[in-house]
């Protein structure tokens, strides 16, 4: 049984664009997925889908054997705290340190009474620091979120993903706003959790070089459909062209 | 919808100039007293201002029309609507005048500028046996609007975010809730503090206690109003982020709303509190304690000396305050 699966799934906006056509596909636990697709194609929309911040308005969504289409309340926030989430702006809490950035992954799992109060246990801060050493951060645990550079602020991300010992981890964009040596580090983290702790990847990246170097299988949105699916290597030339259009040229990035 | 609203603003415009010509500006011409309110005048009113809508129905012009972002029809149309304007601002200047007694020649006979220099004289020349009450006074309308900052702010912040449009949004029922709120906010804020210190003052009795209560509804519905427009400004970011990791909703308002709040909170606060000492003094006059009540007494004794004190120490406070409070909110930029 795969770990996910998405039948025929749609999302119309409330303003009537309908950003999904009904994709399908599924996900084995341990595959380190890839979306690739033009901008506007619908990436960011089917990732929100998967981890329900967003309601989809067709089709089905299965996830370790459970419908979560249309879950709410306690059995979406169970849901979403399987999921971790990483997202091209990173996200973090300014003002607020590495450390409890890196602690309100836990959120989901606690009693938002004592979260609110600050009451973060003993081995929840032990986790955070422990999350922070495997992203290689965590001589920075006291700074403020704010002050460290892009790559610095999405591994603290990660490490927040991590903090909710996450099932799947789902990942917007997560180096495009970062120079090509960070996205190699970044890229790297992502690899070591999906090989290491056997967590399954969805990442959603632009660039083929690094979709070739990290992917096991690569599906391809365009216009809200899914034009493609198979391995990174089979994305050839006619592919490329189909999915990104005529004019466009490959960019590498090493 | 929109036609109905441009009718009644039409209706009511000309209704407004045909009562200005009709009660004030034709008996003023003729030199008597505006006659008794008669059936007569009521029919003129109503007619004219049928008169008046019938015009821009007709026509498809009218300011009504305008107002509610209507279609006009090109040409002719668009003269009628700036004829129609000027009339209506005209008799309103006019009417105007007459209703608020405009008077130049009072304003610089002879025997008006003498009252002016006497009490400018008096009011240069303060009493200053009168500070010792003055200062206790003083601090007595500081006191009145920290106390109200402060019972007002933990209420202001509760009720911001169910104030808050992006919060809300999520359910039907928040909606709801959102909308009331947000127009019973607007009404508090319409009734301005010192009507609020009337209403309490014959409530808990004349003193700051009452002047208190009148800031405490007036700061409520203020900062509730500015922390909320605040909130709807956050970042949807780290909104996503906390949501993704399976927070809850009280969660999610409180690890990734409220950092991002803080500091233009505190700066509206400080703010809020250096308006509301302002405050204090005017609604002093109707019974709110502190300076404002010290002020009306010394001005009803005609001791323009005295007031004059009163009114240097309230200005140096108020300036005081007004370059403190711009200081820190700099500072907390
Ligand atoms: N809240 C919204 N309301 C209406 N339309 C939206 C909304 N969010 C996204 N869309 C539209 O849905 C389509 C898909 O958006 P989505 O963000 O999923 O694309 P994407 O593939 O992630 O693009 P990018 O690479 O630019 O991030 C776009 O055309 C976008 O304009
Ligand atoms: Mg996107």
């Amino acid at each position: 049984m795969p770990l996910l699966s998405v039948r025929d799934l749609t999302h119309t906006y409330p303003n009537g664009f309908q950003a999904l056509k009904g994709i399908s596909f599924d996900v084995e636990a341990g595959e380190f997925l890839v979306i690739i697709g033009l901008s506007g194609s619908g990436k960011s929309t089917l990732l929100r889908c998967i981890n329900r911040l967003i309601e989809p308005t067709g089709g089905t969504i299965t996830f370790d054997g459970a419908d979560v289409t249309h879950i709410t309340s306690d059995a979406l926030r169970k849901h979403r705290a399987q999921i971790g989430m990483i997202f091209q702006h990173f996200n973090l809490i300014p003002r607020h340190s590495v450390i409890n950035n890196a602690m309100y992954g836990a959120l989901g799992s606690m009693p938002a009474f004592s979260s609110i109060l600050g009451r973060f246990a003993t081995d929840i801060r032990t986790r955070a620091i422990e999350a922070l050493r495997i992203v290689g951060i965590a001589e920075k645990s006291d700074v403020r979120a704010d002050t460290l550079s892009g790559g610095q602020q999405q591994r603290v991300a990660i490490a927040r993903a991590l903090m909710q010992t996450p099932r799947m981890l789902l990942a917007d964009e997560p180096v495009a706003s970062l120079d090509p040596s960070t996205s190699h580090s970044v890229m790297s983290y992502l690899d070591k959790i999906n090989n290491e702790m056997d967590t399954t990847v969805i990442c959603n990246l632009h660039f083929l070089s690094l979709v070739r170097q990290y992917a096991t299988r690569v599906i391809a949105l365009k216009n809200g459909e899914l034009v493609f699916n198979g391995s990174p290597h089979d994305i050839t030339e006619q592919w490329f062209t189909a999915i990104y259009g005529e004019d466009a040229v490959e960019v590498e990035i090493r | 919808m929109k036609k109905l609203i441009s009718i009644v603003i039409d209706v009511l415009l000309g209704a407004t100039v045909v009562a200005l010509v009709e009660r004030v500006i034709v008996p003023s011409l003729m030199d008597v007293k505006p006659w008794a309110f008669s059936s007569l005048s009521m029919s003129i009113i109503i007619g004219g201002a049928v008169v008046w809508a019938s015009i821009g129905l007709l026509r498809g012009a009218s300011l009504g029309r305008l107002y509610t972002g209507l279609d006009i029809p090109e040409g002719a149309s668009r003269t009628i609507v700036s004829h129609l304007g000027w009339i209506a601002l005209t008799t309103c200047i006019i009417g105007g005048w007459i209703i608020t007694d405009i008077s130049p020649v009072e304003f610089l006979s002879g025997e008006g500028l003498q009252g002016a220099g006497r009490i400018f004289g008096a009011l240069l020349t303060p009493e200053f046996d009168v500070i010792g009450a003055a200062l206790s006074a003083m601090v007595v309308t500081i006191f009145t609007a920290f106390m109200a900052t402060v019972v007002a702010v933990p209420l202001s912040f509760v009720l911001s975010f169910p104030a808050a449009r992006n919060v809300m949004a999520t359910s039907p029922m928040g909606k709801t809730i959102y909308v009331v709120l947000r127009a019973i906010l607007n009404i508090m804020r319409s009734m301005e503090p010192i009507i609020w210190a009337i209403i309490f003052s014959v409530w808990v009795g004349i003193g700051p206690f009452a002047g208190m209560l009148a800031l405490v509804i007036h700061t409520v519905a203020s900062l509730t109003k500015q922390y909320s427009e605040q909130i709807e400004d956050v970042n949807d970011g780290p909104i996503e982020a906390i949501s993704a990791t399976g927070a809850n909703r009280f969660q999610v308002i409180w690890f990734a709303i409220v950092p991002q709040c803080v500091i233009p909170f505190l700066s509206f606060t400080i703010y809020r509190w250096d308006i509301n000492v302002r405050m204090a003094t005017i609604i002093g006059f109707v019974g709110g304690g502190g300076i404002g009540t010290l002020l009306t007494q010394y001005q009803g004794l005609a001791r323009y000396h005295e007031v004059g004190t009163l009114v240097i120490l309230i200005t140096a406070v108020v300036w005081t305050l007004d370059v403190i409070s711009a200081r820190v909110r700099e500072a907390l930029r």
